[in-house]
């Protein structure tokens, strides 16, 4: 391997890295079951959550709503500049090869062509599939796609390994160095011979999860434009911070010089937090060209190179006792996380194993290199497990559910799942499970499955600007961003509450590196960092105004406080006494007095208030639980299943937006569902080239494909605010593959649980009845 | 070439190359951004656009075939409140000023990131303007060819159920 091969941590954004973004205390040690203990608040925040609140829990449409819906918010891929070029990547066609020689010549010279590098030189060689090889900038795209074509390459092409199979080989050949594969050191705890001893039955299979990519309909990519040494650039990234960082270091040049806007962003699930490679490429050549320069990925560069979640393999021997207790479980685990990315998860995964031992292996593979991607690791450690779960119920002739409740981990704030299983199941109606395999006759078969979940979803550090203009105007800016979770709106909420106004009367200014500090949003960790920065921010800024105002109205500040849509001054504390001298001249105690907020801001004059605050303790933590149910219909036929329902029980600390948060869990819950059974990456064995690199053999599912989804969302206010964007995505799959069983009567350890996989173990097993 | 397109009522005259796609004509020529460029091939649905009364992938016809239709985009449902403007701010279009549609997928939070959001709401309102009243089924098959990857379907389609007062077309 090359020195400019992607290995771990060779200069790109390895996966390690990207974990570590991720402050997820579960995954840390992936092999420990049990629940660590959730960040806790602590007792004193000076700018509390209220604790009768008129916004923060109700449901609030998301501000942006409008200028999504009216096609007027203007994403990176929207944006124009006067003069703007439009850049194009060139790209490895081969998984694994070494370049020969090249020649740009006619590109260079091809009509409208402003710009071109090549970043390769003969010699060197490429690990996957669109790996970068050089990018160019032209008048229009058809153009820039013209020259692109133009570029002679020549190849010695290597052998390539397409599947986790094949590099696995012991006659492999050697395409990464120091070896194909990464063995991990065995993780273990208790004594697992005596868990064996103790186990009256043994469960033993190969579970396996596929590769999917993050599909964000945006795709990456930036519009970059110079001033001089300024460089501004409008980039698809969850972390406007992080991305102007990125630019930095990769173009040698201070962060002042710098600005990343993100106003809107369509989706990156854990994809996009940097520049990545081609958001240099963008900034290269439009210096190169003195011009500003769009440089959108298509979509087939966007499956091949901007990340996945890793494929997950775990050969499992596991034990349960008579009286329905597990007593050990041994695994040997491994999965691909691309070009020497590595592909570790947690395992096993929540329940409680006393005894048990597990070895990773990553493995290797000539193709794009893996992301963090919707709860990382989460989903395929959920899998596994929650199979096994069932086959080892099934066993010892128990309840699936009241098998998981008798091995969960002790309760806590975050590990609620023993109260929240017979919450979802009194919604699927769970008492009308039949036992594994429907009984009924005719090739529909119904069944029911559930899975559990936990996340993480702390997050801190987030700085914030408030300003009161004499006018009333509210404005608060922050350097986060909203990725399409509704941040913009919450953000509003908490500002609003804090200053007793509607969110329509508060201006939030985010997605700019301009903006303060704050995180990239990724982890479900944003609206545990931003929202303690909203309160303190404008609670600060609501001190400041009273400050401004006391000596005004001749009244101590402390006697000042927030109405609805009014800033209120009380009596004294001495007048309000019975015997004070206002009650003794009324006999009434003095009535307190609003000022509407307008004239309470007038007071101001020129001068506005303006404060800094940041995320404080005591008003956000981590740790979730959740539980999901699945109600599917199979037909044994076809081998087609339609998942009718799922049950969502779910909670993420204090919820700020109803609305926006139950949408949060209806889109976890369809991406758990194309996991499940729609989507997979698929590579050709022989060249390792992604055959389904777009949208319709990437199977998503469509509106047909969607079953009713109920939420249940547990509210727990004396937690602080936690994230949601992750948490509901986990369990789904394992809740639909644990349904199919039940209703086929075949284990399926394998997703996505397709037709033909299903038919052919139908078969295997000699059909159902 | 020389191409004329009507769009949201209003003709362009501009110079295209044959292979040009309307999608590409209307984003990158005329600052037509609602219809979004996702797959670039017909399989996602947000660049659906309505001409002549049904929907199309704008992404999938050619600028110059589409010459002499009416077209219209997600923009045209809405026009710009002269008071406010349309600013990047959020909030910038005037809640009062959305089409039955748009407020409706705002009501039922039929939208996140809102790449996917034109164009489903385009597909609804040519649904709902041929049939005022569907069933789920029907809104369901009508949006099949919209595809989501926030997952906002849920939403979509009570949007698609409440969405009231949509003249038929």
């Amino acid at each position: 391997m090359d020195s400019r091969a992607p290995g771990p941590g060779a200069g790109r954004r390895a996966p390690e890295n990207a974990h570590d973004r991720i402050p997820d205390p579960g995954s840390r040690s992936p092999q420990v079951a049990e629940v660590q203990a959730p960040a806790r608040p602590p007792q004193h925040p000076k700018y509390p959550w209220p604790e009768k609140p008129r916004l923060i829990g109700t449901r609030i449409s998301r501000l942006d709503g409008p200028l999504k819906v009216s096609g007027r918010a203007k994403y990176s891929y929207d944006i124009a500049r006067p003069g703007m070029l439009y850049g194009r990547i060139l790209r490895s066609p081969h998984a694994h090869a070494r370049l020969k020689s090249i020649d740009a010549a006619a590109a260079e010279k091809a009509p409208g062509v402003k710009a071109l590098l090549i970043t390769i030189k003969p010699g060197d060689k490429i690990l996957y599939p669109g790996e970068e090889i050089g990018a160019l900038a032209a008048a229009t795209e058809q153009q820039a796609a013209d020259a692109l074509r133009l570029i002679k390459l020549e190849w010695d092409v290597l052998p390539a390994l397409a599947t986790v199979e094949q590099a696995m080989r012991p006659e492999a050949p050697q395409v990464f160095t120091p070896a194909n594969t990464r063995r991990g050191t065995a993780q273990e705890d208790g004594d697992l011979a005596a868990g064996f001893t103790a186990a009256a039955h043994i469960v033993e299979g190969t579970y396996s999860t596929q590769v999917q990519t993050h599909t964000s309909l945006e795709t990456h990519g930036s519009v970059c434009e110079w001033n001089g040494d300024n460089l501004t650039a409008w980039v698809s990234t969850q972390a406007v911070h992080g991305t102007r960082e990125g630019f930095a270091a990769g173009l040698k040049i201070p962060q002042a010089n710098v600005r990343v806007i993100t106003e809107f962003m369509g989706g990156g699930f854990g994809s996009k937090f940097g520049p990545d490679i081609q958001g240099l490429l963008c900034a290269r050549v439009a210096k190169a060209a003195n011009a500003p320069v769009k440089m959108m990925l298509d979509r087939k560069e966007e499956h091949l190179v901007t990340g996945n979640r890793p494929s997950a393999f775990a050969r499992v021997r596991a034990g349960v006792a008579a009286d329905g207790k597990l007593t050990a479980f041994d695994a040997q685990t491994w999965g691909t996380g691309g070009a020497g990315a590595g592909s570790d998860y947690p395992l096993p995964y929540i329940y409680t194993f006393p005894n048990r031992r597990r070895t990773h292996t990553d493995v290797y593979i000539n193709a794009g290199q893996q992301r963090a991607m919707r709860a990382p690791g989460h989903p395929q450690g959920c899998f596994v497990t929650e199979v096994l779960m069932d086959e080892l119920a099934d066993r010892i002739r128990m309840d699936p559910m009241e098998f998981r409740i008798r091995n969960l981990p002790a309760p806590g704030p975050n590990a609620m799942w023993a109260k929240y299983f017979p919450m979802g199941a009194e919604r699927i109606n769970w008492k009308s499970r039949h036992v594994t395999g429907d009984p009924a006759p005719g090739p529909i078969k119904r069944g029911l499955g559930c899975s559990a979940n936990r996340w993480g979803g702390a997050g801190q550090g987030a700085r914030a600007h408030c300003e009161i203009t004499a006018d009333g105007s509210v404005v608060m800016r922050c350097g986060t961003q909203d990725i399409g979770t509704g941040n913009r709106t919450i953000m509003a909420m908490v500002v609003a509450e804090t200053l007793g106004l509607e969110v329509s009367q508060v201006t939030i200014e985010i997605g700019d590196s301009n903006h303060p500090f704050a995180p990239g949003s990724g982890g479900s960790t944003t609206a545990a960092a931003v929202m303690p920065a909203m309160r303190v921010t404008a609670g600060k800024a609501r001190d400041a105004l009273f400050e401004r105002m006391a000596p005004q109205l001749g009244v101590p500040i402390e006697q000042i406080s927030i109405g609805v849509g009014t800033v209120v001054v009380s009596p004294s504390t001495r007048d309000s006494l019975p015997d004070g001298p206002a009650a003794a001249r009324s006999g009434q105690p003095p009535a307190s007095r609003s000022i509407s907020w307008r004239d309470a801001c007038r007071l101001l004059g020129t001068v506005p208030v303006s404060v800094d605050g940041q995320w404080e303790r005591g008003l956000s933590a981590g740790g979730t639980s959740g539980v999901q149910f699945a109600e599917v219909e199979v037909d044994i036929e076809t081998g087609i299943t339609k998942v009718k329902k799922i049950v969502c029980v779910q909670d993420c600390g204090l919820i700020v937006d109803l609305k926006t948060a139950e949408t949060q869990c209806y889109g976890g819950i369809i991406s758990g569902l194309n996991y499940a059974v729609f989507e997979e990456r698929i590579l050709d064995r022989n060249t390792a080239n992604m055959v389904n690199p777009n949208m319709e053999w990437y199977h998503m599912a469509g509106p047909s494909d969607i079953p009713e989804i109920d939420v249940v969302l547990v509210d727990q206010p004396e937690r602080g605010v936690i994230g949601i964007g992750e948490p509901p995505a986990v369990a789904t799959a394992a809740a639909v593959a644990n349904a199919i069983r039940n209703a086929t009567g075949v284990t399926l350890r394998s997703i996505p649980i397709t037709p033909d996989k299903l038919l052919a173990e139908l078969q295997r097993a000699g059909g159902t009845n | 070439m020389p191409v004329t397109l009507t769009i949201n009522g209003q003709r362009h005259q501009l110079r295209v190359e044959p292979r040009v796609t309307l999608l590409d004509a209307m984003r990158t020529r005329l600052d037509i951004t609602g219809p979004k460029r996702v797959c670039d091939r017909g399989a996602c649905g947000a660049c659906t656009v309505i001409i002549d009364g049904r929907t199309y992938y704008s992404c999938s016809m050619l600028a110059v075939e589409a010459q002499g239709r009416n077209i219209r985009t997600v923009e045209g449902l809405t026009p710009i409140d002269s008071a406010t403007g349309a600013t990047s701010r959020a909030g910038g279009v005037a809640q009062g000023k959305l089409h039955p549609v748009q407020q409706a997928f705002c009501d039922h939070d039929g939208l996140m990131c809102g790449f996917c959001t034109p164009g489903f709401v385009m597909s609804t309102v040519a649904l709902l303007e041929k049939n005022p009243n569907p069933t789920a089924e029907q809104a369901k098959r009508a949006l099949d060819g919209n595809l989501c990857r926030c997952g906002t379907n849920i939403g979509v389609l009570k949007a698609a159920l409440s969405a009231k007062g949509v003249v038929r077309g």
